[in-house]
């Protein structure tokens, strides 16, 4: 069974599941204005700036790039950048214009003002929402499909039921010829070594572990104890007890395919197979890594509840904890509680989530897109100057 | 009945799938069978001793190393931060040397 979705094509021959208009700030003394922008126009997201002004050398290559990313997504159809001089807002434009999608953009002191350059923007908004709507969805195979890896919330429950669910799911887009990125650094402590044996080859292996030293280091360096900050107080509670537990059961995210990249934070996987992606471990700066690497969906297990989606990148929230289906149903989609109430076997339980998920990507909305419980932060790697 | 999750056979530590009371006993599924006595009251989704855990052993879940006991640890009894330390990315220590 060759398995399809029905998504938007773009431009750059890649494929949306979702038809948005981006409205994004060039850096973040511009969000008012895209609020007010993205506010008044259907179909459009709000997409915050972080920082840029006083950024420097890598740090701001990062940011500008991810800003990039979050635009160049497939599930955006269309950009209104909004940006304080245009000098900055072309840098951009020209990362984002070569994908062929209509980018329009608005320049508050050109424009003269806040109302003026919100008029402009949403004028700018409205031609390309007119315009995007004409794009119908086709059939195209899995393989058009970036899946992301995503956790937050985890308890005892996301390593024995949720985890190894999205594990099938991620096994099951790569034997399709279609790309997964798991991410989040520092939650491969301790299961390291088991990972690294799925590398395709050894430059791959070092390259993955190369990674995750640099990132401890970073801690040891710093003289601090991680314990502070993950496991979290709610993981805690939720039994976890170490972040080697925590890790063990977090990788069973990625399934069992061979390791055949590793990226940079928001950089975009450019093989079919697995990835991981070096990237910190919260769910919104994470999941803005993944959007801006492509990622179309996400799949994002949760123990004792974390709401959050992105306004890119479709969020599929999945628990396999029965307190939480009983208590925080609003915001899980995908309930895989019989793996540990009915010991529903693994594959049994993935293999309902992808079929969920292939749904997803034709146009089922998701609680985080119903709801609008979405946020997008750019990791900062840098001091501003 | 009050379950707890076996994952591999090696393990020395369970996760609870149903909350426990002080007493209670507790079978295991997953890749073990049996049943031990809570020692305490213990929380759905933590972890209960399955054998007696020397201070200074490892802790095994998933047949891998999730961190060391600071302390004797009786079979049954709740294993969680108050008792195990992570071994990992810890700063604190490197500092203290």
């Amino acid at each position: 069974m060759n398995a399809t979705f029905w998504g938007y094509p773009r431009p750059d021959g890649s494929v949306g599941i979702r038809n948005h208009v981006a409205v994004i700030s060039v850096m973040d003394n511009c969000n008012p204005v895209t609020r007010g922008v993205a506010n008044a126009v259907k179909g459009a997201v709000y997409l915050p700036g972080s920082y840029i002004r006083g950024q420097l050398g890598e740090d701001r290559a990062i940011t500008l790039r991810v800003t990039a990313g979050l635009c160049l997504n497939p599930n955006i159809a269309g950009v209104v950048l909004i940006g304080l001089e245009p000098v900055t807002m072309g840098e951009l434009f020209d990362l984002i214009a070569p994908s062929g999608k209509p980018v329009e953009a608005v320049n508050i002191q050109g424009a003269g003002g806040t109302i003026n350059s919100i008029a402009m923007g949403i004028r700018a908004a409205m031609r390309i929402a007119r315009e995007v709507s004409k794009i119908a969805r086709r059939e195209f195979p899995l393989s058009m499909l970036t899946l992301g890896l995503e956790c937050g919330g985890s308890d005892t429950t996301s390593g024995l039921a949720s985890n190894p669910s999205i594990g099938i799911v991620a096994d099951k887009v790569v034997a399709a010829g279609g790309k997964a990125i798991i991410t989040e650094t520092s939650e491969f402590f301790g299961a390291e070594h088991l990972f690294a044996e799925r590398a395709a080859d050894r430059a791959v292996g070092r390259q993955f572990l190369d990674a995750i030293n640099a990132a401890e280091e970073d801690i040891m360096k710093q003289g601090v104890d991680l314990r502070g900050s993950n496991p979290t107080p709610d993981n805690i509670r939720g039994g976890l007890t170490t972040i080697e537990e925590k890790a063990l059961g977090a990788m069973a995210k990625s399934g069992c395919s061979p390791l055949v990249g590793v990226l940079e934070y928001g950089d975009r996987a450019k093989r079919a197979g697995l990835h991981f992606m070096a990237g910190p471990a919260p769910a919104v700066e994470s999941i803005t890594g993944l959007a801006a690497a492509g990622c179309q969906l996400a799949m994002f297990s949760t123990g004792v509840g974390n709401p959050i989606g992105h306004p890119v990148m479709t969020v599929i929230k999945v628990s396999g904890n029965r307190n939480t289906i009983d208590t925080f149903s609003d915001n899980v989609d995908f309930d895989v509680t019989s793996v540990l109430e009915k010991n529903e076997p693994i594959e049994a339980a993935g293999a309902r989530l992808f079929d969920y998920g292939l749904g997803v990507c034709s146009g089922e909305l998701t609680t985080a897109e119903i709801l609008d419980v979405q946020e997008s932060a750019i990791s900062r790697f840098g001091l501003s100057m | 009945m009050v379950r707890a999750f076996v994952l591999n056979a090696s393990d020395n530590v369970a996760t609870l799938i149903d909350p426990a009371a002080r007493g209670a006993a507790v079978s295991f599924v997953g890749q073990s069978s049996g049943s031990i006595t809570a020692t305490s009251d213990i929380a759905f989704g933590h972890k209960i001793a399955v054998q007696p855990i020397r201070r200074g052993d490892q802790i095994i879940k998933y047949g891998k190393v999730i961190g060391q006991a600071t302390q004797d640890i009786a079979a049954g009894a709740h294993v969680h931060v108050h008792n195990v330390e992570a071994l990992r990315a810890r700063g604190d220590k490197r500092k203290a040397v």
